[in-house]
């Protein structure tokens, strides 16, 4: 008895959960919609709101279309420098389709006779991405800085925020487009070791000449996912280095017998780029 | 067993055997568990391990090979008759003795009696004992105190305060990369060819780290019989000459252990013992050694290890924090920013979510109002000093939340033990001469489980003012050892990068 009453009691506050997200979704939808806009338009609260809203809207179409947005924000430290005030960037990747959680910069700017230089406070980018050498280049520090003093110092490099934050951006979907052909490699080759298991009627030469074939594993084998370490079932193991951009730079497969360049040619065909690979190993299952 | 003993460069092989009356045998295997010292038993005895971990077996007599040039089988019954722990006829055999060991109840005593006199009486290889050592480690993930290590290219200069000056140039854009076999060889060519060394890779458990073990003995000879004869003594053999180094899977960075932390362990004798300076010595020979075996001088990549002010016993607040994930540079409060967001909460950072975002405090808006309601009503009954009191504890908890975000929780598992910072900043005056600057060396000492969940817990009581509090102690640098300066801990303009 007690357990079916808490069990309804569970469902109902699931029930009422979803309503709650529902309602929200539909005061959203309402206040931004023009015909609202002229209901209420006596009403302060919901002005207020409606303009909330309306900013909410904007922010997120800007975002989803210019993927470098920038937002203030402020140091909860009492010493932090500039009393607090930093400026963020946010950096959006879209992966398989789906918004992932943004990467953050987060900058301020500690040199009191530099109003205008900033300098990297905290980020949460991959630690492939060398934040300190971009910063470096797009970003160098006022000559003379250190010595925190007021006035005008000496004037040094021009920083560059646009540049630096096209560049971090650049690093950072290249980043993400290189796990994603691993994981593309990985998908393909899987499929094709489903469909082995399938086809039993073929040719027992081809049969085994597949088997021999068929990867175990595919996956990133350095911290910039530019290297791809491959292993076969019978034991070969291959390395695939792309550079930057997902050109194939080197591919070497190892056997027992030291290399296997039958192996490479069958992987490779003349594919230059690795989604190519991807596109081979799809089409030979 | 070879009867002469070249001095070689090469490496102590897994195979090789230690005789079972060694004492580091004794220690390596006493410090177990029963129920780990079987796993670890029965971990030798399965089929990929074997050849490396071969017990004393009974000859197989009805065994084709062997079929006629054996002696009778009669005379080797006879040759354990007596025995303790007569050898068991083959592995398979062997591992359901110890299958049902496992299944009742005993003394450790008796598992190791039966594995020192009885199964592996004819030595442990260095493997399995390697195997051993990692099974305590994996038991007591905090035997070890690491120190995390960044892995830089080697041509940045430091500048006063620690920190790297990076050029502008392609060399700082390199990550440097990572290959286990490689680095191994070239490690192994750095090291003296006086001391030889036995390594073992294993990944661990349950973290994304690939663990390295490094068990050194000062012999110029690789063959078992330097372990017997040559000089193996407790103090050769001294648990403190295993060093672990741990690659984080995916993050330029090293993990050291350091030596220090094995002296301090219980079971070992209390006390500088003798060797602990040469131990010292090596790891420093070591340390050297490490950078240049991840070097890669033909494609002129040359890095250095730059020590990166983080100690602890926790190897999961290392991964967390100098790690493959967001939370290198975003720690404490900031690591909202670094939060991936899984499960419920996934949607609402994608920018197609239209939905109003409510302050993360006032989650349930409708909720609040209730609460407020509830209060106001509760006003009236409670005595206005207690409900003030419970409006300061809310708040302070608001705050904590601010200046900690989810970090720095008591059961996060995440926790650092000891913070060492030292206050470099002029003492605060008030007004007056300014000229007289007094810096008072002051030397603060956090100690304990979880230090920054203890400063958290701190300003929920009130104690600490969270507001005021400098952002130091909120652990968000990820530093244990640091000095604060114009009241910010490493780099007195700010963390940077």
């Amino acid at each position: 008895m007690s357990t079916s009453l808490d069990d309804e009691i569970e469902a109902l506050q699931a029930r009422v959960n979803t309503l709650k997200s529902h309602l929200r979704i539909h005061t959203s939808t309402l206040l931004t919609a023009p015909s609202t806009l002229s209901l209420i338009t006596s009403d302060r609260q919901l002005q207020s709101q409606s303009s909330l809203q309306q900013a909410h809207t904007q922010q997120c179409l800007y975002r989803a279309c210019a993927s470098i947005t920038t937002f203030r924000t402020r140091d909860p430290d009492p010493r932090a420098v500039d009393s607090g005030s930093l400026l963020g960037l946010r950096i959006e990747v879209v992966s398989r389709g789906k918004f992932l959680r943004p990467y953050y910069v987060i900058l301020n700017r500690p040199w009191r006779g530099h109003r205008h230089h900033l300098r990297v406070h905290r980020h949460t980018l991959p630690a492939c991405v060398s934040v300190g050498g971009l910063a470096a280049r797009y970003l160098p520090a006022p000559i003379g800085g250190d010595q925190d003093e007021d006035g005008e110092g000496e004037k040094g490099k021009k920083q560059d925020l646009a540049r630096f934050a096209r560049a971090l951006r650049r690093e950072v979907v290249r980043y993400h487009n290189r796990l994603g052909v691993v994981a593309d490699l990985r998908r393909a080759a899987e499929l094709a070791g489903k469909k082995n298991q399938e086809d039993d009627e073929k040719g027992e030469e081809q049969q085994r000449k597949r088997e021999n074939m068929r990867l175990v594993d595919i996956r990133p084998a350095d911290v910039e996912a530019k290297q791809i370490a491959i292993e076969w079932e019978d034991g070969r193991t291959g390395r695939l280095v792309m550079d930057d951009d997902g050109e194939i730079v080197k591919l070497v497969i190892v056997g027992e017998n030291g290399r296997d360049h039958e192996a490479k040619r069958d992987l490779l065909g003349g594919a230059r780029r690795v989604e190519d690979v991807v596109k081979r190993l799809a089409a030979i299952s | 067993m070879p009867r002469l003993s070249i001095p070689t460069t090469a490496r102590l092989p897994s195979s090789l055997r230690v005789d079972p009356t060694n004492p580091a045998v004794h220690k390596i295997l006493g410090r177990l568990s029963r129920p780990s010292l079987l796993s670890v038993v029965l971990d030798w005895l399965h089929e990929d391990n074997l050849h490396l971990a071969m017990p004393f077996l009974r000859r197989p007599y009805q065994g084709e090979d062997y079929y006629d040039e054996d002696e009778p089988s009669d005379d080797e019954d006879d040759e354990f008759a007596d025995d303790f722990y007569p050898p068991a006829r083959s592995p398979a055999a062997l591992r359901e003795l110890y299958i049902s060991l496992q299944a009742r109840k005993g003394s450790k005593r008796e598992v190791l009696d039966r594995i020192l006199d009885g199964d592996w009486r004819h030595g442990l290889t260095l493997y399995q004992l390697a195997m051993a050592d990692l099974q305590y480690m994996h038991d007591h993930p905090t035997s070890q105190r690491w120190a995390a290590y960044k892995v830089v290219p080697l041509k940045l200069q430091q500048d006063q305060d620690g920190e790297q000056q990076l050029k502008a140039d392609n060399e700082s854009l390199s990550i440097p990369r990572f290959h286990p076999s490689t680095f191994l060889r070239n490690l192994q060519a750095q090291v003296l060819p006086d001391v030889k060394a036995h390594y073992t890779f294993e990944p661990h458990r349950t973290l994304p780290v690939l663990l390295l073990r490094i068990f050194v003995i000062d012999s110029p000879y690789n063959t078992s019989l330097s372990l017997q004869h040559g000089g193996m003594s407790a103090t050769t053999f001294d648990s403190s000459r295993t060093i672990y180094i741990a690659f984080p899977h995916a993050a330029p960075y090293v993990y050291l252990s350091s030596p220090q932390a094995t002296t301090v362990d219980p079971i070992q004798k209390p006390g500088p013992g003798p060797g602990v300076g040469e131990s010292k010595s090596l790891v420093s020979l070591l340390l050297e050694g490490l950078p240049k075996a991840l070097s890669r001088p033909l494609q002129r990549q040359r890095v250095t290890l730059q020590s990166t002010g983080l100690i602890t016993r926790n190897l999961e607040e290392l991964v967390e924090r100098r790690g493959p994930g967001r939370t290198n540079f975003a720690g404490g409060g900031w690591s909202w920013y670094a939060d991936e967001m899984k499960g419920r909460d996934q949607k609402r950072e994608t920018p197609l979510d239209l939905v109003l975002p409510s302050p993360p405090d006032s989650e349930d808006v409708e909720g609040a109002d209730e609460q407020r309601e509830g209060r106001e009503k509760r006003i009236k009954i409670k005595a206005p000093l207690e409900e003030q009191e419970e409006e300061a504890r809310r708040r302070a908890k608001r705050v904590a939340q601010a200046r900690f975000g989810n970090t720095a929780k008591m059961r996060d598992g995440k926790g650092v033990e000891r913070v060492d910072v030292v206050i470099d900043d002029p003492f605060p005056q008030g007004d007056g001469d300014e000229n007289e600057e007094w810096r008072p060396k002051v030397r603060l000492t956090f100690h304990g489980p979880h230090v920054f969940a203890g400063i958290r817990q701190l300003i929920e009581c009130g104690i600490v003012d969270g507001e005021r509090m400098p952002g130091w102690m909120t652990g968000e640098e990820g530093v244990t050892i640091g000095a604060v300066r114009h009241g910010r801990i490493r780099g007195h303009k700010g963390s940077g990068v």
